[in-house]
């Protein structure tokens, strides 16, 4: 029952009256009304913008939010007012709502906006009213197919997965022929094949000139026989391959099967075999030329090749109906012309209309303007009925061809904007990564400058200077210290990409030479021992920044640090990646330890972020930095 | 009353049976305003207050100010799902349609009102004998209590328990028409019928309990 209906509910209770006259049993005792609340004006201050509405119109819908106890939770006490801090212009339309009974949706909206304050109000959108429904509905499709088709894209698109079966990146390279050379090869050579094939075809009957003996011409297929047969063997045996590899690489084998280009390729390689199977028997000749027709559906693999063919093909199945229009209407008008034409033209001497059916053809070349002129009428009724079926055939054929039209083109911009998005994607996702980055980024910079600003402030103390600190937002200082607490917890480090990706190679390389024959290695030998102490534990390792920013005293240690430093960010950086590469990272310890080193004032900065690692461990360590 | 309209030929006749577009389009133009608030208080047994109330359930439905008989149907009809109460609807609109003119205004509204609610048993009853005299003839005949209750039990619907028969409208008609009919000349008067009801306990007990639905408009905000 609408809202507003109910206003006249105590005018139905009063009309009552009307039946007790006339009532069998008496009536009923009236229900009484507990809650006796005063209805008074609620504001509703939306971001500045009053609205104000009368208590109990918001209370018709008690499960949403403003008509629930819910809406106590934005009571604003100072200013006797309830505050939400949303969208105004929409929440126009929810307070209508409330007071019609009826949820519209504008269309100038964005559709997730809407979304997001009709579940923020807790109304549901199955109640949008008539009028806006279609359009909601509609405008809601679009945008999930929109987001699904992202999604899509985005798994496709993914960097390859160390763990993909050879199985699915064999797939994958069939489905998508930019994922790899491979595949790209793979794609432009049964392209080409395919090409070939058909020209192939075409040119074999061809006539070649007289083969020495005969009259006639020949065509070129009979004359150079075998080499047609040789160039159609390599096409088929290509073709074979490909759709075995396909069917091998298929997902779901069944699924494949069925699908569309996977019979087109059966289909075009099938007569192949089955002229090799047959013998050259005069009966089954017939038979086998018949069969060769079906070699020219090889040109249809090229729509794996082309979109536009596939736009095209997609088009035709969706205008089905039209095209069923179409015909139905055109076998109606040719069966009436042509009974027309034939009792018209019966009259007349040496016609050519023999039958119906055979006024068929005159009629189907008339009404589609062709006018071969093999029929023509002779007789003046004839001629008449002639050009009302030619006139009527434009009529007719014009009629479903635009709606036709209309579709492919809709079809066509559907794919060239999804086409744009995908290409606009890549550009939305790199700014989304450097967002991204940038904010790891900022966190790991800070953290170099905090140690920078700490190491100057002492060295400031030291030399009795004041230090002017950088400034950020109080936002972003409480956020570095959440990522400080997890790394406090995790005793783990955050570091930046390069830094990590150096260090995995380096172990990498690291770990197959295996030997101590490198200084580093000795190193790594020397403090593989302390490695082994510690197992589970890494430490920090305060800043990759060191060697541009520190004075004098690291810079003969620079260049150890350089080799060192990567790995050891690297390392660091893993955390943000995966977790099971601690491993490496309990590894790298040595190459930490010694960048540790190089910091001339560590003493002083490292125990403080490096509370459980204790500092004998850089002392020892020292004497083996200099040693090298 | 005052009406407002845009055409001003056919300023009074808001009959909902006109079809041509110009009509429509009238109707939709014509706005009335009812009498002002002191006045309709004077009338009526409600205060300020009530009256405010009902004024505001009453535009919110009816922007145009006016109700017509469809709108009426409808809106009833919203009370009954399960049966059809549009003829019901069809003879609660011509008792509260006063002066006849298709249409029930605000006041027209407001005035049935005060009196089923705020009225003396009296003035119900002479209320309900209105409703009952389908042609306003001072006499309900049994032909007439026969639609009444043919309306009364079709708002109830297919689905009842005892299941609805043919004759149980006949029936009952026949039931109220030995009581109230004391003359036995096959109509009932305004005085035999107020006379009835005011000696059967039932109908005075419920018509009562009505009168103590006070509460009813602050129900309607």
């Amino acid at each position: 029952m609408a809202a507003g209906v109910a206003a006249w509910l105590p005018f139905a209770r009063a009309a009552a009256i009307g039946w007790m006259p006339v009532a069998s049993a008496p009536m009923p005792a009236p229900p009484r009304d507990k809650r006796r609340t005063q209805d008074g004006l609620i504001i509703l201050n939306v971001s500045g913008t009053k609205f104000q509405t009368w208590r109990n119109t918001l209370e018709r819908y008690p499960d949403t939010l403003l008509g629930s106890t819910e809406r106590d939770f934005f009571f604003n006490e100072e200013t006797n007012e309830y505050f939400f801090d949303r969208d105004p212009d929409i929440f126009r339309h929810i307070l209508n709502f409330y007071r019609t009974g009826k949820l519209h949706y504008p269309r100038h909206e964005c559709i997730s906006a809407y979304d997001e304050e009709l579940s923020f109000f807790g109304i549901i959108p199955e109640i949008i009213g008539d009028c806006c429904y279609e359009e909601y509905k509609d405008r809601r499709r679009e945008n999930a197919e929109r987001l699904q088709d992202d999604a899509d894209t985005e798994n496709n698109n993914d960097g390859v997965l160390p763990d993909m079966t050879l199985r699915q990146t064999m797939w994958r390279a069939f489905e998508n022929p930019h994922t790899s050379t491979l595949a790209l090869v793979f794609y432009y050579v049964t392209g080409f094949f395919i090409a070939v094939s058909v020209i192939a075809n075409v040119v074999e009957t061809v006539p070649c000139g007289t083969s020495p003996g005969r009259v006639k011409d020949l065509p070129c297929g009979e004359r150079y026989a075998l080499a047609f047969f040789c160039l159609d063997t390599a096409c088929v045996m290509i073709f074979t391959i490909e759709y075995l590899l396909r069917l091998i690489a298929a997902p779901s084998r069944y699924k494949f099967v069925r699908s569309v280009m996977s019979i087109i390729d059966v289909v075009a390689i099938m007569p192949y075999y089955i002229g090799l199977v047959m013998t050259d028997n005069e009966d089954v000749s017939g038979a086998f030329v018949t069969l060769r027709v079906f070699r020219v559906f090889r040109i249809f693999k090229f729509s794996r090749h082309s979109q536009g063919l596939r736009i095209l093909g997609y088009t035709l199945k969706s205008c089905a109906s039209e095209l069923g229009f179409l015909l139905f209407s055109l076998t109606m008008a040719i069966i009436i012309f042509a009974t027309v034409m034939f009792y018209a033209e019966k009259g007349s001497t040496a016609s050519k209309f023999t039958s119906i059916p055979a006024a068929f053809w005159y009629t189907i070349v008339t009404m589609t303007t062709l006018g071969y002129g093999d029929m023509v009428p002779k007789t003046i009724a004839g001629k008449i009925f002639g050009s009302i079926c030619s006139l009527s055939g434009v009529l007719v054929i014009a009629l479903p061809v635009p709606v036709i039209v209309s579709n492919f083109s809709r079809i066509y911009h559907q794919n060239q904007r999804a086409d744009k998005r995908k290409a606009q994607k890549k550009a939305r996702l790199a700014r989304i990564r450097v967002a991204k980055s940038g904010s790891a980024n900022a966190y790991i910079q800070s953290k170099r400058n905090g140690l920078l600003s700490d190491s100057l402030e002492q060295a400031s103390k030291e030399a009795g200077q004041a230090l002017v600190s950088k400034t950020s937002s109080s936002f972003e200082r409480q956020h570095h210290h959440l990522l400080h607490c997890l790394e406090k917890t995790t005793n783990h480090e955050f570091v930046d990409e390069q830094t990590y990706e150096m260090s995995c190679m380096e172990v990498s390389t690291v770990n197959q030479s295996g030997s101590r024959s490198s200084s580093i290695s000795s190193q790594h030998g020397l403090t593989a021992t302390c490695c082994s102490r510690r197992n589970k534990k890494t430490f920090r390792l305060p800043n990759s920044n060191m060697s541009g920013s520190r004075p004098g005293s690291v810079q003969e240690l620079s260049t150890i640090q350089i080799r060192e430093r990567p790995p050891l960010s690297n390392s660091r950086s893993s955390l943000n990646a995966k977790i099971e590469d601690t491993a490496q990272l309990n590894c790298d310890q040595p190459y930490v330890t010694a960048a540790i080193i190089s910091i001339p004032t560590p003493p002083v900065t490292t125990p403080e972020e490096d509370t459980s690692q204790s500092p004998d461990y850089s002392q020892s360590n020292i004497v083996k930095v200099s040693a090298l | 009353m005052r009406n407002i309209s845009c055409s001003h030929s056919k300023g009074n006749k808001m009959n909902s049976k006109y079809n041509s577009v110009e009509d429509e389009l009238e109707m939709a133009t014509v706005r009335h305003r009812p009498e002002g608030l002191e006045q309709l208080e004077a009338q009526t047994q409600f205060t300020k207050k009530e009256l405010q109330i009902l004024y505001r359930g009453f535009k919110n439905e009816c922007p145009s100010g006016i109700v017509n008989e469809e709108t009426f149907k409808e809106i009833y009809s919203q009370f009954f799902p399960q049966g059809d109460a549009s003829t019901y609807a069809h003879y609660l609109f011509n008792a509260f349609d006063t002066d006849h003119n298709g249409s029930v205004s605000f006041q027209d509204f407001v005035m049935g009102l005060s009196i089923l609610l705020r009225g003396s048993i009296q003035e119900k009853l002479n209320w309900a004998f209105n409703l009952y005299d389908i042609n306003k003839d001072g006499y309900i005949t049994k032909e007439e209590m026969l639609d009444i209750m043919k309306a009364i039990y079709d708002m109830m619907g297919k689905y009842t328990y005892p299941v609805l028969k043919e004759e149980t409208p006949k029936q009952h008609v026949e039931i109220f028409f030995q009581k109230m009919d004391k003359n036995k000349d096959g109509v009932v008067t305004i005085d035999e019928f107020i006379d009835c009801c005011q000696k059967e306990k039932n109908i005075s007990k419920s018509m009562r309990h009505n009168m103590n639905c006070r509460g009813i408009t602050n129900d309607s905000r």
